[in-house]
């Protein structure tokens, strides 16, 4: 899989610019991070990658194809948690599960569903309404319905909000293993969740790009620079503060 | 395949609401506000009363809890923000589609559910008139439609204002005018038909199809708007235009969408069960045309072919002209609107004629040459279906042509000749092909016989009569001819009124009215010679008479009219009472004035049952069962709250004032004025006193500007004042 984002701004009708002249290139496998403060483009720049919005300007082409003309293909082909999702209280897992299984016609979408059920560790609650889960349950359904059918482009928006310590670190590493044979776009505030297990970090502010690398490579280019919030923080951490905080000066 | 699985999944998913659960539950209920508060179909019958309201409530009822259960889904999805997640599968469209498709099995499930649950009621309630088919008819014609035009509203007021709030106020005011400003055109009264009664006895067919042409307008109109609107559903961040423009990329639906619309408008506009009659009623165009000078019509003759699985009517009218005046004339004829004429032929050879634009009491004008030859034969071919009066467009149902039930008035039946002397004196052979099993009635001193049978279960019926017009009631009829009053009277009911009628001993009341009417008051001035024809029509919601012929409307003989206490003790002293109105009701007897007046029909027809009965049944019986009651009811009247402070029932609301105020009229019309006529008859010096006075009135000579009998009348005829009645 292979997405390729040329010159793509995306104004929204209210006149609100979210993302200015983005350039990028994303290939599988890999688990990518996406980085960036609140407002900062992050979850327009993943809607777009869904295909939920159309850029007002540039293009975006999966595998070559033109995403306003391969939409139909790339729904089949992807796995999206978006930041804010809700789920229909009156069903059970295992129900909602065959819904969007349904939704994203998937070949065995039995077989699908109780995989994604495990990945999830579900397995308990699979038969128990939606509006009886606990909130970090809602967010598992949640990955759950992404991870359906194993897509070759898993889209993943604050995939960790809600759940605790253990839970993240089981899902940061499920990620991972994700990751080998696909592509994975992690959007998240965490910077914890990226540094173990990205292999490339983007860092997006003001709707512009400010990095595209390597986790390393950002501790690299920010090292002696200072930083506006000294403290306990890590180096990946400080490097992308000392980032921001250069931006802000700009 | 996806869309099946879609489908049935979304259906599960809306059948696991809770919301679904309690719309169903109370569209399923809806029927009963039909039996209790909500009664549209004002006539008697009991399928009026016990099938048509509840299915009529519970479809304006059915069609708003469904409206705001689809307004509801639609949000809940947003609102709940689970279509993040479901419109990075599916596209808004396509999931819009799944989600109406689901709303719709949901109200076809439930239509379904309320059919079966009111069936063993209904049933019961409608005692022996019940019919499976009009029953079914009814919920999936009146009831069951209004529900998925609800769907497309409400749907179409969602995509285009995207908000809960909004959609619900477009909707409801879409709704508000069906229920309101709406409610007596039956082609705009999409939620609530215009249904105003249902046959016992005879077909519905008419009705069924208006209703049911209504709604197919209706569907075609509201799938356009919801195409429109559901290309403006919002995607990829734009507005509603944006995506409206975005989405009519592939041209063919727009295209689509326009079509339906345009196939709507163009339904509503050439609509074929409504004329398009001059609404002034005082009109009189087509009575006033000039007389053709030295042209004279010597008969006619017509062949019609009733249609009964189509409800249309071929027929081919010959007329028979002398033409004294050396030159071509144009004779007119009144023809049914509906009507098409194909050709017009003058002595073998076509002849020109046209049919007028401007339409009055139902009839357009057909005009056609007639040759300057001294006798010239024009004959007509002409079909289609025929159209009502526009003045009772909410009261259709009159031009019914079924397998059960055909009732065909003048122009219906033939083109009706107008501008020639002495109309009424041409002699007329008609012949119509029905049926087998349906019987022809001429609505005359006519009797109708089978001149032949047909291969494929079908016979003609030949009469002859006078007159330019005509009307013809046909049906599965039963005939009883029964020897009263020096006449014999022909009894005509419909096969599924016999037990009915047998139980309220229908001859046996005919025979003590008519002999008992004749001997004091004088013989019917309509009956004619030595018969008198009774036909029970169709519900009209009245009767009529004529040369020979009086209608009975068979509203007056349900099972819940017969065992009306306040008409008569038992169901064959009711059958007396309906029968009596021939003498003291029918046309012009007497003034019309408002419903509440107690002077009107009801106080003599009561009168003379009581007096019918004590003759029959003995003084004893009848003072038991009439006098006293019509004592308690007027005592009870003078002890009213109302009648004693009517300054608090004017205060009252509109419709409660009216609920009581009838109510009180009935009492006074059914036992004060019976009790002030008693009373008169003891003042008068007795029965046989009074006899004479209401033969005199029976048969006074009328002034034709006021042919009326008021109250004032009576007590002159009785030599009393108003006072002398007044307390009783």
């Amino acid at each position: 899989m292979e997405i390729n984002l040329q010159n793509v701004s995306m104004t929204y009708p209210n006149g609100n610019q979210a993302l200015k002249g983005l350039n990028l290139d994303l290939r599988s496998p890999g688990l990518i991070g996406l980085l960036g403060p609140n407002g900062a483009g992050k979850s327009t720049f993943l809607k777009l990658l869904a295909g939920a919005l159309i850029p007002t300007s540039g293009s975006i082409q999966a595998d070559g194809y033109p995403l306003s003309q391969a939409g139909r293909r790339l729904k089949a082909h992807l796995g999206y948690l978006p930041q804010d999702f809700g789920l229909f209280d009156e069903l059970t897992v295992v129900q909602f599960l065959d819904y969007m299984a349904a939704l994203k016609d998937l070949k065995k979408p039995k077989t699908a569903v109780w995989e994604a059920i495990h990945a999830v560790n579900l397995t308990e609650k699979a038969k128990t309404r939606i509006s009886s889960l606990s909130g970090g349950q809602r967010q598992r359904t949640g990955i759950a319905q992404a991870l359906l059918g194993n897509p070759p482009f898993l889209i993943l928006d604050e995939p960790t909000v809600g759940l605790d310590p253990g839970e993240r670190i089981h899902f940061r590493s499920l990620f991972s293993q994700e990751a080998a044979n696909r592509l994975v776009l992690l959007s998240t505030h965490i910077i914890e969740d990226v540094r173990s297990v990205c292999s490339r970090l983007i860092v997006i502010d003001h709707g512009s790009i400010l990095f595209d690398g390597t986790p390393d490579l950002l501790i690299r280019s920010q090292s002696g620079r200072p930083h506006t919030s000294p403290g306990q923080n890590t180096a990946l951490e400080d490097a992308y503060l000392s980032l921001l905080s250069e931006e802000a000066m700009l | 395949m996806k869309a099946l699985r879609l489908f049935s999944l979304e259906l599960g998913r809306l059948l696991q609401s809770r919301t679904t659960w309690l719309t169903a539950l109370l569209t399923i209920l809806s029927p009963a506000a039909g039996l209790a508060v909500c009664q549209p179909a004002a006539a008697d019958t009991m399928l009026s009363a016990y099938l048509a309201n509840p299915t009529l409530a519970g479809s304006a009822a059915g069609g708003i809890l469904f409206g705001l259960l689809t307004v509801w889904e639609q949000d809940r999805a947003c609102r709940s923000r689970v279509d993040t997640l479901i419109y990075t599968a599916v596209s808004p469209l396509d999931m819009a589609l799944i989600r109406l498709a689901a709303l719709a099995a949901a109200a076809l499930l439930t239509m379904a559910a309320a059919a079966l649950a009111w069936h063993p009621f209904i049933r019961k309630l409608s005692g022996s008139v019940f019919s499976e088919t009009d029953y079914i008819l009814s919920f999936v014609v009146f009831m069951g439609p209004a529900l998925f035009l609800a769907i497309l509203a409400a749907s179409s007021a969602y995509h285009l204002a995207g908000r809960l709030d909004l959609s619900l106020v477009i909707f409801c005011a879409f709704a508000g005018l069906s229920l309101t400003v709406w409610k007596d055109n039956w082609q705009l009264c999409w939620l609530n038909p215009c249904v105003w009664a249902l046959s016992d006895d005879f077909s519905n067919f008419r009705i069924f199809r208006s209703v049911a042409y209504m709604r197919l307008t209706w569907l075609t109109a509201l799938s356009g708007v919801w195409i429109l609107s559901w290309l403006c559903i919002r995607q990829w961040g734009r507005g509603l235009l944006a995506s409206l423009a975005c989405h009519s990329r592939q041209i063919c639906r727009p295209i689509f969408a326009f079509f339906l619309l345009f196939c709507s408008c163009a339904a509503y506009i050439f609509q074929p069960m409504i004329d398009h009659s001059n609404p002034d009623l005082s009109a009189s165009a087509f009575y006033e045309l000039p007389v053709l000078e030295g042209v004279s019509c010597s008969g006619r003759t017509a062949s019609v072919y009733p249609n009964t699985n189509a409800g249309t009517v071929s027929g081919t009218a010959s007329y028979f002209f002398q033409n004294i005046s050396g030159q071509t004339q144009i004779a007119a004829f009144g023809i049914n609107p509906g009507y098409t004429v194909s050709s017009v032929k003058a002595n073998g050879t076509d002849t020109p004629f046209t049919v007028s634009d401007y339409q009055e009491y139902n009839e357009a004008m057909l005009t056609a040459t007639i040759p300057p030859d001294e006798t010239a034969e024009l004959v007509i071919e002409y079909s289609g279906f025929p159209k009502e009066n526009r003045a009772l467009a909410s009261q259709q149902g009159s031009a019914e042509i079924s397998s059960k039930y055909i009732c065909l008035a003048n122009a219906d039946l033939a083109p009706r000749l107008m501008n020639v002397a002495n109309t009424g004196l041409i002699p007329a052979t008609i012949e119509i092909t029905l049926p087998a099993h349906m019987t022809a009635i001429p609505f005359s001193t006519a009797q109708a016989e089978i001149v032949s049978r047909h291969d494929g279960g079908t016979a003609t019926w030949r009469y002859q009569g006078t007159g330019a017009g005509g009307i013809l009631y046909a049906g599965d009829y039963i005939r009883q001819d029964i020897n009263a009053g020096g006449i014999t009277v022909q009894l005509y009911y419909g096969r599924k009124h016999q037990a009915v009628m047998e139980s309220a001993h229908a001859a046996e009341s005919v025979r003590a009215v008519v002999d008992y009417c004749t001997e004091h008051y004088g013989p019917l001035s309509f009956s004619s010679g030595s018969t008198l024809k009774l036909i029970q029509s169709r519900v009209i919601g009245g009767g009529y008479a004529a040369d020979g012929a009086s209608l009975l409307d068979e509203a007056d003989f349900t099972f819940a009219n017969l065992n009306d206490s306040g008409k008569g003790a038992a169901p064959g002293e009711v059958m007396i009472h309906e029968l009596v109105h021939q003498w003291w009701g029918l046309a012009n007897m007497f003034p019309p004035t408002a419903n509440t007046d107690p002077w009107s029909a009801e106080g003599l027809t009561v009168y003379t049952t009581y007096r019918i009965i004590k003759e029959l049944y003995g003084t004893d019986y009848a003072i038991e069962h009439y006098v006293k009651q019509w004592q308690q009811e007027a005592d009870c009247y003078y002890l009213n709250f109302y009648v004693r402070n009517p300054q608090y029932l004017e205060a009252l609301p509109e419709n409660k004032r009216l609920k009581i105020s009838n109510r009180l009229a009935h009492v006074r019309q059914y036992c004060e004025m019976p009790l002030k006529i008693l009373k008169a008859e003891t003042l008068v010096g007795g029965e046989t006193a009074m006899d004479e006075i209401l033969h005199c009135l029976f048969t006074r000579e009328l002034d034709w500007t006021f042919p009326y009998l008021t109250y004032q009348d009576f007590l002159d005829a009785c030599q009393l004042t108003e006072e002398d009645l007044h307390d009783v």
